[in-house]
């Protein structure tokens, strides 16, 4: 327990001792991004509506300079590691929901599928620290 | 307004097909209403008038209206404080309430509370009677009574918007009874909308108000000891003037010590207006030809002459569209396209630029001349074609997707344009080969052409097309015009951009985004006539 603190706190300073990206809009420590719907391990059949729940923080559009608030990303089936000083990439792996949406309906292949958020500002860049849920798996029938 | 004829000539056929309309009579309509007002308005009013007013205003412009634009519904009137709004869906009314909602969370978070701007809304599906510019009926009614009873930042729903929504809207819903409302003779069943359906168990527990006052509390203290602090260091540091860079930064996000109330609200730091207008808003276009561009021409140079995009003259013909290559890209069908003529290049910054000079786009771009146009959104683009057909005296438009793909696969029928199989450096994109930046895209034509002389038809930048998003081509048009839907909040992009890996690169390869949004990846190219 004492040592995933640790390893936590560990990365946490060494984000914040990365240089300083164009964007790196602060986020509160509390805010707190997560998959109302599907959870982890949950089995569907075809398709089925992903509904984004985020606290601590506010919903607007891409482009809106508001302080506490960002638009969600929807990653599926990503590895790659997300890269804080960039743009959140845009394609068929990484939906954007610019317009304020807080659900999406996904449609995927038959098999296991990863999901995670990441939030991001006007730019969509990620917050700092970076905003992201659990990185959760599905398994569509 | 082609919805109030319609609903008309429903009416008038139930009657018995008679010709002409009831005299005096409006059209009655089910619809979700949405009324809304703001918590405490004269409160706020008193004590800061004008900014109030400012911040509401912008509210209006930035939130409200987008929001309502993009959920489909349609705004009725603005009232003193507040707004009336109409759907045809209560899934659509109740997403725009909370979108509302969630965003003013966001706008107020830098505030002080006593200057935080709430909402109050109410959500009803009645039958109201329509007139051009407002609403009538009890439906309205009960509307404007549940944002009454409502908490400020909340939405409560009545039992028919309940019942339309529980099972499509993933929100928590808490069921708050029947209750008597002023002047309506049958008691509502009434719901609070929780965006957050973990909400609900705080809801329950009302500990948090005083863990954020506690909160605020001491980030003023700290604030004010700091600013204390830093005072003090200053009057010392006045003989010894050591820039204390790292502290300022604190000073500036903690809030002021004691303000006075009158002192006009906090805004946040003026953010231009990024928010594009909606698609069919007519672009302040000039009555005149594009003003040269001053900074980028020098100050005493000549008038720059209009530079119009290189285009390319394409012979009409019938060519297989889509592919197997991904779900989105079936079926494959038969697509006959008419002459029309296409840029040869994507609109560089250059091109984009006379645009902003002339006060016709509102994004103006950052990069090289000779560098394709980036970060636009949809609505942008359009702008841009408009002024251009103007300026051009020629019918410039948008492609349609059809069309992209046409003159992208240049009378091939293969996975890429020059063959089925992947070859290096004949595009710009991840892994298409050796000379790649991976900060930005290359200069428009810095890759082959296609057998249409065309270049980036693949790689280097994403290009919007006229057509609404479709997740397939069931039920594509075959005669190569845009596919267009009454409304839609995706558009499609083509091409695939130097970010993106080699399967982008295909002419088959096919992509959406939101219509209104901008990303540094989407550009443009253009279509006019033969």
């Amino acid at each position: 327990m004492h040592i995933a603190r640790m390893a936590g706190a560990v990365i946490m300073v060494l984000l914040s001792a990365a240089p300083a990206s164009p964007q790196g809009k602060p986020a509160p420590d509390d805010a707190y991004l997560y998959f109302v719907w599907p959870q982890d391990g949950t089995v569907i059949r075809g398709g089925f509506w992903c509904r984004f729940g985020l606290r601590n923080m506010g919903v607007t559009h891409a482009g809106d300079e508001f302080p506490n608030s960002g638009h969600h990303h929807l990653l599926i089936d990503v590895n790659d590691p997300l890269d804080p000083n960039e743009a959140i990439p845009q394609d068929k792996n990484h939906l954007h929901f610019g317009a304020g949406q807080t659900e999406a309906r996904v449609e995927l292949p038959p098999g296991k599928h990863t999901l995670q958020l990441v939030l991001g500002d006007a730019k969509h860049f990620p917050f700092k620290p970076p905003v992201v849920s659990k990185k959760i798996t599905v398994t569509v029938k | 307004m082609s919805d109030t004829e319609r609903t008309r000539g429903q009416v008038y056929s139930i009657r018995g097909g008679r010709n002409g309309p009831p005299p005096d009579e409006a059209p009655r309509r089910l619809a979700a209403i949405v009324a809304a007002d703001i918590a405490g308005y004269s409160r706020l009013m008193g004590m800061d008038e004008e900014g109030t007013h400012a911040r509401i205003k912008r509210h209006r412009r930035e939130l409200v209206e987008p929001t309502i634009a993009e959920h489909h519904g349609k705004l009725v009137k603005y009232t003193g404080d507040g707004f009336l709004a109409m759907f045809d869906s209560p899934v659509e009314a109740v997403r725009c309430a909370v979108v509302i909602q969630q965003s003013m969370i966001g706008r107020n978070a830098s505030l002080p509370r006593d200057q935080h701007i709430l909402y109050r809304i109410g959500v009803h599906l009645g039958d109201v009677i329509v007139e051009p510019d407002d609403v009538y009926g009890e439906g309205v009614n009960i509307a404007a009574r549940l944002e009454g009873i409502a908490n400020p930042g909340d939405v409560f729903i009545s039992g028919g918007i309940y019942e339309q929504i529980k099972n499509k809207l993933v929100c928590a819903y808490q069921a708050l009874g029947d209750r008597q409302v002023k002047n309506i003779t049958d008691p509502i069943s009434v719901y609070r909308v929780l965006p957050d359906p973990s909400a609900l168990m705080k809801a329950r527990k009302g500990r948090r108000v005083a863990m954020i006052a506690l909160g605020v509390v001491m980030i003023a203290a700290l604030g004010s000891a700091i600013g204390l602090f830093l005072w003090a260091r200053q009057q010392l540091l006045v003989a010894y003037p050591v820039p204390p860079a790292a502290e300022v930064p604190k000073t500036a996000q903690a809030p002021p010590p004691a303000a006075p109330a009158s002192a006009p609200p906090a805004q946040p730091a003026a953010a231009p207006i990024v928010t594009p207008p909606p698609a069919n808003a007519p672009a302040a276009t000039p009555k005149a030809a594009a003003v040269p561009d001053a900074p980028s021409t020098g100050a005493n140079a000549p008038i720059a002459p209009l530079k119009l995009p290189a285009m390319v003259s394409l012979p009409g013909g019938t060519f297989v569209m889509g592919s197997n290559d991904d779900s989105s890209e079936k079926p494959t069908h038969r697509v006959t396209i008419k002459p029309f003529a296409i840029s040869k290049f994507p609109i560089t910054n250059q091109e984009w630029r006379q645009c902003v000079s002339a006060r016709a786009c509102d994004y103006a771009p950052v990069g090289n001349d000779d560098a394709p146009v980036a970060n636009v959104s949809w609505n942008d683009a359009k702008q841009f074609v408009e002024w251009l057909s103007k300026v051009g005296q020629k019918n410039y438009r948008l492609p349609s997707e059809a069309e992209w793909e046409y003159a992208a696969r240049g009378n091939t029928q293969t996975k890429y344009w020059w063959g089925d199989q992947f070859q290096s450096d004949m595009a710009d994109c991840k892994g298409c080969g050796a000379a790649y930046d991976s900060t930005q895209p290359a200069k428009v034509g810095s890759f082959k052409s296609n057998p249409f002389g065309l270049h980036d038809m693949g790689g280097n930048i994403d290009q919007w097309v006229e057509d609404c998003w479709h997740k397939d081509y069931q039920g594509a048009p075959a005669d190569g015009s845009a596919w267009i839907d009454k409304t839609c909040a995706a558009r499609v992009i083509r091409s695939g951009s130097w970010k993106n890996g080699t399967n982008y690169v295909r002419p088959g390869s096919r992509d959406y985004y939101d219509t209104g949004v901008r990303y540094p990846t989407h550009g443009l190219r253009v279509a006019g006539p033969p």
